[in-house]
């Protein structure tokens, strides 16, 4: 059986090892941590802004992958120009189809979700717990928090919620507040706390008595996105309590829904035969020509040289540390030092000077960070390319690593990181 | 418009300023000082943090150095909760001249500077972390001074002894009669209102830019070179007591721990505008690989921010003013009368935080050879308000305090254990405060994430109390992130680049903060914290954040 080995377990990793596995191919899953997705909203981005392309100033996307395909044409450099929107469509249709308990969506529009600080933010997919939060649904809602929890305030969720305006109409937020811990006589909450607590029935009902308790005649009850870690039922018991629909509002991490799709695609992972070795960081690897053909693999202080016929490199990008800046100026990609492209396909990795760094970050923090555009630049099957050339023809490249996007500034992180691995896994397995 | 009237009035909220109030108002004068920002927003709130034994002055300026060595004692005293008694050395490394040392020893005990040689062994075994090859080492009593922390309590002080302290007015004009200064016109920089205090006598304790404030009084020109320094705050003490580096005075050879960081500097570079420091990537290199000749592996530790100030020092005839650094350290205090036959007008300059009561002391009695009466300077005599005496800060106060109230109580800011409780508390004192503001007095953001998991929390709790509306709040938490950014950007390299990219994710790909209603791509109404009375214009507000560690001016390159 063909053997492939993938890098990284974030959402891009674990897309490509369960597209690899489901193809037949005999796939191993090496990583030295988990991933972002359990920091992230647990949400699929696929693209929410493209200000330079759409005109007006907000660059509001409504229709994510028609305008992903625009945005491609627009800037070839861009990761969806060698994903392809269409390809991107079908891999992320594959994943809600995947984990159809943990993602809803209609693919053809974004949803919009009130965030933990009331602004609107476009996505893709949603969890079933969020979707009542659309504002196409429900205008009139009620903000409501334990006091318990530092990291929500449903004050400054409901205030910025009512300045706002959604297609046309005004929207009406109050805030309340419920005075309950998550365990007996705690101050100071986590919302993984929370989380494991409403995992329990009598707890579910006692929240959602003490939220009950609190409304008016608002349509839709916003809560913090802590409804049940285990229990994926568990925002359901609480909305029949309540009485009204409730949704889940997404906090800063760790994150309880990220948890749920980090923890759903791990099981996926393991369902479909991957083999999973994780605290084990790739440190170099062995190759002849343009072929790769080990990597050597560190756990526990032992290097390991693992072969494998194919390979997907999908390690992330700075915030994971496969990117990285010294001290010196130096920027690289830490294990096969592979060339490096910034925004526009600019030229980049070496040593940057202090003009260079000067454009690449910008004085005015709300700017466009062009650092963080920099990364790899692939063929249609997601080998890295060097001067237009393939540099391996059996490693590809998925997720945060491709150059040519902010991804936090356009809202495009889980689109590209899955429509990469699954363009990368069908390269290897020959599936069109 | 307002009108007050005083018998001195003091320009500068920085530690001179602030010294010169607190003396003044103890020897009975009706002392008014005016700041055109918040106190210790200039040079004072971004400075190294050394509180000096002396020991880097006992070759080249040992008056200085006995000066400094006696304030340490003093400041230790009356300020116990601005200083650490951390300790320094000063290191001979493998690459200095050995010789050196002597000269160095021979220097403290001229100058009564407390220094005592020790192994190189015994001095790994208090820093491990210097370089292994270190050829001597020598113990002096340096220790760290919070700049904020010393401003604030010597105002309460002044205060106590009827001091009046007007922040964020701006003197725009000094009025002369024919003897001499008779008031100054203000202006109050958050409501526009005009104030004109009549007073008989101005002391300008402006720093930088007291020169400026000089030629507001019509005398000739009083030569202010400010000097700019870059300094780095990394992650972490990498060392827990101030290392000099025992050679002749240099770039970046100082590394001092303060609070829960440790700051390496400084640079100097002669500069035209105060008002407009610039953070150069060049400098910030030039800095770590300075801390490489200290501490091996520096430039692989993690940065976490960096900020710059200007020295204000007065010129010295004798020096070539390219050289900022050799110019007169000393404290310079100008008696425009016998100078320039202006009455009533004193102006202080130079001289270092750690010698700023002394300052003071100085810049009162030249005040009162001119006007013929005489109190005794009482300043070294007693303990600002609100502390313990002999009970110097320790790093371990705050861990002290959350084991007290963590049961009952939440941590707004992990990083530096900012307690919700003492958060609100400050709020409550400083109504108006923007979260920079906060920051200053509680080190709020200040540690690793850079507020990145407190700032949010930071404005949801202003909202939730009824501090500030949705805007405002959202106000405060765009000024804020801006803010860190300034002092952040210069030194995104390694660890720090990571933690940037995590803290986007939250802002923007979590919460989407850089959609909310006023946005800057989106000029709608003007940022809700300004009507809140945080700094008005754009460069007021680089300089709110500028008090540090944070840089100045909205020229930051990099
Ligand atoms: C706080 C946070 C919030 C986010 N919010 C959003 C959001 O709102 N919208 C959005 O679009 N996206 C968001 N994301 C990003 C998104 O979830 C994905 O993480 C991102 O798109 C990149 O995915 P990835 O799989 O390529 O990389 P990552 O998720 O970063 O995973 C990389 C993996 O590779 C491993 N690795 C790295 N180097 C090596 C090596 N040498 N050897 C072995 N293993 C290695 C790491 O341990 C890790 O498991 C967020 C991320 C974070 C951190
Ligand atoms: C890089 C650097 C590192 C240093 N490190 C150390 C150290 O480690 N230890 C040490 O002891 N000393 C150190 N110093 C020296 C020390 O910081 C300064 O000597 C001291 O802070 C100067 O205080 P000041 O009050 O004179 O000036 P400032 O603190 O600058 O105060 C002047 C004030 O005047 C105000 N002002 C200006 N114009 C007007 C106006 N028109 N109306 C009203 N107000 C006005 C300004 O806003 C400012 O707040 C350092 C200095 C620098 C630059």
């Amino acid at each position: 059986m063909a053997t492939a080995l993938v890098i990284g377990a974030g959402l891009a990793g674990l897309a490509a090892a369960i597209r690899l596995a489901q193809a037949g191919w005999q796939t191993t899953l090496a990583s030295k941590g988990l991933g972002g997705l359990p920091l992230s909203a647990g949400t699929v981005d696929v693209l929410g802004y493209a200000p330079a392309l759409l005109g007006d100033p907000t660059g509001r996307v409504a229709r994510p992958f028609e305008t992903a395909a625009a945005l491609a044409a627009h800037d070839p450099s861009h990761p969806y120009a060698a994903i392809g929107a269409d390809r991107a469509e079908a891999a992320v249709g594959w994943l809600r189809d995947l984990l159809p308990e943990l993602l809803t969506g209609d693919l053809k529009t974004n949803i919009t979700l009130p965030t933990a600080v009331g602004a609107l933010r476009p996505t893709c997919l949603v969890q079933p717990a969020m979707a009542a939060g659309d504002l196409a649904q429900n205008r009139s809602l009620a903000i409501v928090g334990p006091s318990q929890l530092k990291d929500f305030s449903p004050e400054l969720c409901a205030a910025n919620l009512a300045r706002q305006t959604w297609q046309g109409r005004p929207l009406l937020a109050t805030a309340y507040r419920i005075d309950l811990p998550a365990r007996p006589d705690e101050a100071d909450s986590p919302a993984l706390a929370y989380a494991r607590s409403l995992d329990q029935t009598a707890y579910q009902r006692r929240f959602a008595e003490a939220v009950k308790r609190r409304l008016k005649d608002e349509e839709a009850v916003g809560l913090p996105a802590v409804l049940g870690l285990r229990d994926r039922q568990a925002w359901l018991e609480v909305q029949e309590s309540v009485g009204r629909p409730v949704f889940e509002i997404p906090l800063p991490p760790p994150s309880v829904p990220g948890l749920r799709l980090n923890d759903a695609l791990t099981a996926a992972a393991q369902t479909a035969g991957v083999r999973l070795v994780l605290g084990s960081s790739v440190i170099g690897f062995a190759a002849a020509g343009r072929r790769l053909k080990s990597v050597t693999l560190r756990q526990a202080g032992r290097d390991q040289a693992w072969a494998a016929d194919a390979f997907v490199y999908a390690p992330g990008g700075f915030e994971s540390g496969a990117l990285s800046l010294d001290a010196a100026g130096r920027l690289e990609e830490r294990v096969f030092q592979l060339p490096l492209r910034g925004a526009g396909g600019s030229r980049l990795g070496g040593q940057e000077t202090a003009a260079d760094l000067g454009r690449l970050i910008n004085a005015d923090y709300w700017a466009e960070q062009r650092l963080f555009a920099a990364g790899v630049a692939v063929d249609q099957a997601m080998r890295p390319l060097d001067e237009g050339e393939a540099v391996f023809d059996n490693l590809h490249i998925a997720g945060g690593l491709l150059a040519g996007a902010v991804r936090w500034s356009e809202k495009s992180g889980e689109g590209i990181a899955v429509g990469s691995a699954a363009a990368a896994a069908d390269a290897i397995t020959g599936r069109r | 418009m307002r009108k007050l009237n005083a018998d001195v009035v003091v320009v500068g909220g920085g530690s001179t300023g602030t010294g010169v109030v607190r003396d003044a108002a103890m020897r009975g004068y009706r002392a008014i000082l005016v700041e055109r920002a918040d106190l210790a927003q200039g040079t004072s709130g971004r400075f190294h943090g050394l509180l000096h034994s002396g020991g880097r002055y006992v070759v080249a300026d040992p008056l200085s150095a006995a000066e400094c060595a006696a304030e340490n004692a003093v400041i230790s005293r009356i300020q116990p909760a601005a200083v650490e008694r951390t300790g320094g050395l000063f290191i001979v490394g493998p690459g200095d001249d050995p010789d050196f040392g002597d000269v160095f020893l021979a220097g403290a005990k001229a100058a009564q500077v407390p220094a005592e040689e020790i192994s190189p062994g015994a001095a790994l075994r208090l820093e491990p972390r210097l370089d292994p090859k270190l050829r001597r080492a020598f113990q002096v009593l340096d220790g760290t001074v919070d700049g904020w922390q010393l401003v604030w309590s010597a105002a309460a002080s002044a205060r106590l002894w009827g001091g009046q302290i007007l922040t964020y007015t701006e003197i725009v004009e000094i009025i002369r009669g024919s003897e001499g200064v008779r008031g100054v016109r203000a202006v109050d920089r958050k409501t526009g209102e005009a104030i004109e205090i009549e007073c008989g006598f101005l002391i300008n304790c402006a720093g930088p830019w007291a020169g400026r404030v000089a030629t507001l009084a019509g005398v000739r020109p009083v030569e202010v070179v400010p000097g700019r320094g870059v300094m780095v705050a990394m992650a972490h003490r990498l060392v827990n007591r101030v290392v000099n580096r025992c050679a002749k005075p240099a770039d970046g050879d100082i590394l001092v721990p303060v609070h829960t960081v440790c700051v390496i500097g400084t640079t100097d570079v002669k500069v035209a505008d105060p008002d407009n420091l610039a953070i150069p990537r060049a400098e910030v290199r030039q800095m770590l690989e300075a801390g490489e000749a200290l501490i091996p592996g520096f430039q692989q530790a993690r940065a976490l921010h960096a900020w710059a100030g200007a020295r204000p020092l007065v010129k010295d005839d004798r020096v070539d003013d390219s050289d900022t650094r050799h110019m007169s350290r000393g404290m310079a205090v100008i008696d425009h009368a016998a100078r320039d036959g202006v009455a009533g007008l004193v102006t202080v300059g130079g001289g270092k935080l750690t010698t700023y009561r002394l300052m003071a002391q100085h810049a009162v009695d030249a005040m009162e050879n001119q006007t013929g009466r005489r109190h005794p300077c009482r300043t070294a005599d007693e303990i600002c308000p609100g502390q313990t005496p002999g009970r110097n800060y320790l790093v371990s106060c705050r861990l002290q305090e959350r084991e007290a109230d963590r049961l009952d109580d939440q941590i707004i800011c992990e990083c530096e254990l900012v307690s919700r409780r003492a958060l609100l508390g400050l709020w409550d004192e400083f109504p108006q405060a923007s979260l920079d503001d906060l920051r200053r007095q509680s080190r709020l953001g200040m540690g690793p994430c850079q507020g990145g998991f407190c700032s949010a929390r930071a404005a949801g709790l202003a909202c939730a109390t009824g501090k500030a509306d949705g805007a405002q709040a959202t106000g405060l938490l765009r000024d804020f992130l801006a803010n860190r950014w300034l002092g952040l950007a210069p030194v995104l390299y390694g660890d720090q680049v990571r933690q940037t990219a995590l803290d986007y994710w939250i802002f923007q790909g979590a919460l989407d903060v850089d959609h909310l209603p006023a946005a800057p791509n989106r000029p709608a109404e003007p940022p809700a914290a300004e009507d809140q009375g945080s700094p008005p214009t754009r460069r007021q507000a680089s300089l709110a954040c500028s008090a540090g560690p944070a840089v100045a001016g909205e020229g930051v390159s990099l």
